[in-house]
């Protein structure tokens, strides 16, 4: 039984060329001169075809731009193809972004009906999952309050409560389980799981690549738009993970004529006894090791490795900048190491960026851009946005007996 | 915990997502999807008038208090400064009848043309049949029609105007008054989406199609050389006879509402056919 089938479609969009100064003040003239130049396409799904099983759940993966977003849009039928015929067998809901389908004025139970009705549910089926809805996001004291005032957290537990408890035949989850706390999202895979046995087909889309090895059954990957490869979860992943460090690009930025000083050969990360993994959990230890090969001695030289989230932002960076010690390198090769008693990401694929330049000099001796991919997994258990390594100790002027520390309900 | 319930495979609805296309078959799939969708026009329609009133003091008085005032302030313009004939009527009970269509028309129009505009955040994240947002407002200004309606009995009381039969002529020329409304909400919502220039000119263009329609003056007083260029706008045939059908306790003019029916007959097919072509990339370029 199929329930979602891809035949042959390609989505192109259309992009508008850069404006002119007068364009810009005057729209009609930007709209007479776009008539005689010619237009710019934008493939963002190229002929893919796929078919989903029912009951099955599939992971979607690639990098920002591959054309994810956009299948899930064609798939929620917000947008359709510019060629080629989707077929959805059954009610499907799509979770795009949390929340999406609330009206902030309206209170979470008229909410909970706008977004059922959105499902093209009737009032009486609504009326009979109501409860569990408000229990799962565990909001009930709030329902009759308008949504506006709910704290993002509310707003996100509500939004998926709302999607998860509808059953619908099929399910869209793109990047959804990024928000909210880890106790959240573990009750939402729990949930998921619930609903992958009793038969719901799922659609999931994430960065997250721990999460769609654990929930998928079958993992496609998309490269610029089109269909790189499909297959089990874990072979898929890790073809995803070489692909993105054989995709590094290596920039170089220094002035024509001159030799390069000093070139980045690579960049690994290594647990404490040197071992090179290719993921590593959260709160684990971690060494940073690049290589390079110094042409010319460099005084005063300067080590960065950045941070990237799979969105494109930069994180953080671990750097020699700051140090007052200077870096004196001499010709030939060499290693720098970094290392981390305990790292701070949280699950997820990163990009690096390695970066050498010269105190007090502006221009880059050397960058290998998006060089080596860190994957973290999920390790210790964090709530927030990243990990704050710590130590802590507990002190009273009385300390407390041994009988307070008895488990409470013994 | 709960549990999810196993799916009855019996009950799915196949759905088919091709390319956009200007057809016939979108009209029919169109409209039994919608039927399909009845329970979130009632839910959103119902929202549409509780949040309108929900943080404002007045309430569901301002669904009175916009026609009464322009009738106060028409009233003074149009009877006591400029000597405007109004069928023998008084003056201010004759623009309060035209105002209330006029208004529901006005304001359907004002709201439905931005109405896909304003909900980018649910047109870009969520499917459903877009065409049950320009309609919502549609229906919410019927219901402020309704409201308003219950002002005009007082009136009509107070200047002792006696109620006929052919008040009853007043359903159908809502209908065709509803029906022609929707048309240009879902012309206009369609065209707003690319060209916003829609929703900025609706103020200038509702003012010039009041003046255009009998509702500060009657029809009589259009000299009969323009009559039958006149009548082509179809609100003429809804204002009038409304006016004559609720106040004059006469039988409406049916030529001009002849005219509005069949414009509305005419244009509604189309207009729902084009916005269906809209919606299907609306969200790319919204």
């Amino acid at each position: 039984m199929i329930d979602l089938k891809f035949d042959h479609v390609t989505k192109v969009y259309r992009i508008r060329q850069y404006d002119t100064d007068e364009e810009r003040i005057s729209p009609l003239l930007r709209k007479i001169n776009s008539l005689r130049r010619p237009r710019h396409e934008f493939y963002a799904v190229r002929d893919v075809s796929f078919e989903i099983e029912r009951g099955e759940a599939l992971g979607i993966i690639g990098h920002n731009g591959a054309g994810k977003s956009t299948i899930l849009k064609l798939l929620s039928n917000i947008t359709t193809p510019t060629s080629g015929e989707i077929r959805v067998n059954g009610r499907l809901a799509a979770l795009i972004e949390v929340g999406s389908g609330f009206h902030p004025e309206l209170t979470g139970r008229e909410n909970i009906y706008l977004n059922g009705s959105i499902l093209g549910m009737r009032r009486r089926e609504i009326n009979l999952k109501l409860d569990s809805i408000i229990d799962f996001a565990g909001v009930r004291e709030f329902i009759d309050t308008p949504v506006k005032r709910f704290s993002s957290g509310m707003y996100v537990r509500l939004g998926f409560s709302i999607a998860a408890f509808l059953e619908p035949d099929i399910l869209l989850l793109d990047e959804v389980l990024a928000v909210g706390d880890a106790a959240f999202q573990a009750q939402c895979l729990q949930r998921i799981g619930e609903l992958k046995k009793a038969g719901t087909t799922i659609v999931f889309i994430s960065h997250d690549l721990g999460a769609v090895e654990r929930l998928c059954d079958r993992v496609l990957l998309l490269k610029r738009g089109e269909l790189a490869a499909s297959g089990a979860p874990a072979e898929i992943v890790t073809a995803y993970q070489n692909d993105a460090t054989l995709s590094s690009e290596s920039v170089e930025v220094h002035k024509k004529g001159e030799t390069k000083e000093i070139e980045i050969r690579t960049l690994s990360f290594r647990d404490p006894e040197g071992r090179i993994r290719p993921a590593f959990r959260t709160a684990e230890p971690l060494v940073a090791l690049v290589e390079f090969e110094a042409h010319e001695p460099i005084s005063d030289a300067i080590f960065s490795i950045i941070f990237i989230t799979a969105e494109g932002h930069v994180l953080c960076e671990l750097t020699t900048e700051t140090s007052t010690e200077r870096l004196c390198v001499a010709r030939g090769p060499g290693t720098i190491e970094f290392r981390m008693e305990e790292l701070a990401l949280l699950p997820g694929i990163y990009f690096t960026s390695v970066l050498i330049k010269k105190r007090n000099a502006p221009d880059l001796i050397h960058c290998q851009h998006k060089s080596t991919v860190l994957r973290v997994d999920v390790g210790k258990e964090v709530h927030g946005n990243f990990y704050l390594p710590q130590q802590w100790q507990l002190r009273q002027t009385e300390p407390a007996s041994e009988d307070n520390c008895v488990p409470t309900g013994s | 915990m709960s549990t999810a319930t196993i799916h009855n495979p019996t009950k799915r609805m196949t759905k088919i997502i091709r390319p956009p296309a200007l057809s016939l078959h979108g009209l029919i799939s169109g409209l039994a999807e919608l039927s399909h969708y009845r329970d979130l026009l009632y839910t959103l329609s119902l929202h549409r008038v509780k949040v309108r009133y929900k943080q404002s003091v007045l309430g569901i008085g301002w669904a009175v208090l916009q026609p009464l005032s322009l009738m106060l302030i028409y009233t003074l313009v149009f009877s006591y400064i400029a000597r405007v004939p109004s069928d023998g009527m008084p003056y201010a009970v004759f623009a309060y009848t035209a105002l209330l269509p006029w208004s529901y028309f006005a304001n359907a129009l004002t709201n439905a043309t931005t109405g896909l505009v304003s909900h980018s955040h649910l047109v870009t994240k969520v499917y459903f049949p877009r065409e049950i947002l320009p309609l919502t407002y549609v229906i919410a200004a019927l219901f402020d029609l309704l409201i308003a309606s219950f002002v005009l009995v007082g009136l009509m009381f107070y200047y002792r105007v006696t109620l006929t039969v052919n008040v009853l002529y007043a359903i159908p020329i809502i209908l065709v008054l509803t029906g022609f409304v929707t048309a240009v909400s879902l012309f206009l919502s369609a065209i707003q989406v690319r060209y916003r220039d829609v929703g900025v000119a609706m103020p200038l263009l509702l003012q010039l199609w009041m003046f255009a329609t009998p509702v500060v003056y009657p029809l009589s007083a259009v000299p009969q050389r323009f009559q039958s260029i006149y009548v082509l706008n179809p609100m003429v045939g809804v204002i009038e006879s409304f006016r004559r059908a609720v106040l004059q306790g006469m039988a409406p003019d049916f030529r001009s509402l002849a005219v509005a029916a069949g414009v509305t007959m005419f244009l509604l097919p189309l207009a729902y056919v084009y916005f269906k072509r809209v919606e299907a990339t609306a969200a790319d370029i919204i």
